[in-house]
């Protein structure tokens, strides 16, 4: 019998990485367990971005009363510093340390700045609210030190996540550099999904007490799983301080990089793209709750098919875009699917059917993974050696600020147009239909940039030498 | 790799590597210090212990 047990465990040990998307990714260079420590830097970054946008937004507004207006200037705070990721990435690309690294010193100021910011921030919040004694205190204390912890946040998950995912881009093997991709949306994903359960079930009774336990926790969640994910994973290149005293210059690096074919139209489609998407994140709780009176468990299970539906989009991403060669294609595959996905999310309206919100859903959450995908994957691969940094830089900064963007304008047109006369009309749904609306011009838009550039792109071959290895 | 007179043992860094990661520590050390200066002054205003 114990010969049977070993051989049931060994042959379970061996059973699990089959069930995990993208275990082939495992090569010579970088091994899937090594791979999927790297990826505990994107569940941290995930933590911190729900921690944000859901979390505190609610804490904030509901639980601690301050005003609508100061907590969405807190939270637009970090997207404003988002086009800084394009310096940061070009900054760990030329860096020069005795020690040999790049990529290891950006991640670990980033770690850093995200713990300070985590580590002040629930008494930061306690005092903007005037909790306690601090109604004694001056008001700027509070404000000041709300904005410099939501600074400070920021501007770690942009340094993390940028010199990350550059990182991530050095070790793997160029033919499985689409499923390190997808394996870094995915721990993002992942990281999204368990805390906002965790932060969710232990907010339920809020005191002050307990928020500043929630928050101090996560800050030193992010600082084990940032340094877990970090040792020894990047190789040293000693004599890297004596070599290239040449470095190109930011300015030089970034015209470069804007030069190259396809650069600029491909950055248009990650921003107008991702516009789209976005601009309905937060409206499909409410536009659930208020037009197709779900409960409240059912708004959550409907995030739930949200993320289950990007989880999807990525692993049919990181499966096909070997065959396909460009990976743009994938990220216009996304668009595609994106366009009966916002028509049957607001036909769920008219029907009254939540079946058809709920498939329109998985339909969004489908085609965003396929877009995220594809167009980080592209400019990856058009990156050229020593430019990996900048590259998913501009990424960042293009993807982060439209998604922030986006979350803004979500709101502000239904509000706007809630205001208006007719904002009643079709049951209160016009504000939403209103924004489904504009996302399908949106898409559409990016659709019809991006189609003749990846037919001019098959034309000229545009990526030579590079576009097929199997 | 041993015969680099620059290389200090046990660690096997040379003298420049160490005071590279020595420079890391002391920085990380400065921005620790701030913020904890920072949630000080904050946990004051919210829970006085001073009298």
């Amino acid at each position: 019998m114990p010969s049977l047990r070993r051989a049931t465990i060994r042959g379970i040990a061996q059973l699990s990485p089959r069930y995990l998307p993208f275990a082939d990714v495992a090569s010579e260079t970088l091994p899937l367990k090594k791979l999927l420590r790297l990826s505990l830097l994107q569940v941290t970054v995930g933590m911190a971005l729900v921690l944000l946008v859901g979390t505190l937004n609610r804490v904030m507004i509901v639980e601690l009363s301050v005003p609508a207006t100061v907590v969405g200037v807190m939270l637009a705070l970090p997207v404003i510093f988002a086009p800084l990721r394009v310096l940061i990435g070009h900054a760990s690309d030329t860096y020069i340390s005795p020690l040999g690294w790049r990529r290891v010193p950006f991640i670990w100021k980033g770690t850093l700045a995200q713990f300070g910011g985590l580590a002040i921030m629930p008494f930061a919040l306690l005092v903007l609210a005037g909790k306690g004694e601090s109604h004694n205190a001056p008001a700027l204390l509070g404000i000041s030190a709300s904005a410099l912890s939501f600074v400070l946040v920021g501007a770690g998950v942009h340094m993390v996540q940028t010199v990350g995912l550059a990182l991530a881009t050095d070790l793997a093997p160029q033919k499985d550099q689409p499923k390190v991709v997808g394996l870094m949306f995915v721990a993002m994903l992942v990281g999204m999904i368990i805390s906002a359960l965790v932060f969710g079930a232990l907010l339920v009774d809020f005191v002050a007490g307990r928020l500043i336990q929630v928050i101090q926790g996560a800050a030193v969640v992010t600082v084990v799983l940032n340094l877990v994910a970090i040792w020894k994973m990047e190789p040293r290149v000693r004599g890297r301080d004596r070599e290239d005293t040449n470095q190109p210059s930011f300015q030089r690096a970034i015209a470069a990089f804007m030069d190259q074919p396809f650069s600029r139209p491909r950055l248009a489609v990650i921003a107008i793209g991702t516009l789209g998407f976005g601009m309905a994140d937060i409206l499909l709780e409410p536009y659930g709750g208020q037009i197709l009176e779900l409960t409240v468990a059912e708004t959550t299970r409907l995030t739930a098919t949200f993320a289950v539906g990007g989880l999807l989009g990525l692993a049919l991403a990181s499966r096909l875009t070997r065959h396909v060669g460009e990976p743009l294609w994938m990220a216009a595959l996304g668009l595609v699917m994106g366009v009966p996905a916002f028509a049957l999310v607001a036909f769920a309206a008219t029907a009254q059917s939540t079946e058809m919100f709920a498939a329109g859903t998985l339909l969004i959450g489908f085609g965003a993974g396929l877009f995220g995908h594809g167009t980080l994957s592209s400019v990856i691969r058009h990156a050229r050696p020593g430019e990996v940094g900048l590259a998913c830089g501009a990424w960042g900064a293009v993807q982060s600020t439209a998604a922030g963007a986006a979350l803004a304008l979500g709101s502000i047109m239904r509000d706007g147009v809630s205001a208006m006369p007719w904002g009643a009309a079709f049951s209160g749904a016009a504000p939403y239909f209103a924004v489904y609306a504009v996302e399908l011009v949106l898409l559409v838009v990016a659709l019809a940039v991006l189609l003749p550039q990846l037919v001019r792109m098959a034309r000229r071959g545009a990526d030579p030498g590079r576009l097929r290895h199997s | 790799m041993s015969d680099d007179p620059d290389r200090v043992w046990p660690t096997g860094l040379t003298i420049a590597e160490s005071e590279d990661l020595h420079r890391q520590l002391i920085d990380g050390t400065r921005v620790f210090g701030a913020i904890s200066i920072v949630a000080h002054i904050l946990t004051a205003a919210f829970t006085p212990w001073l009298g």
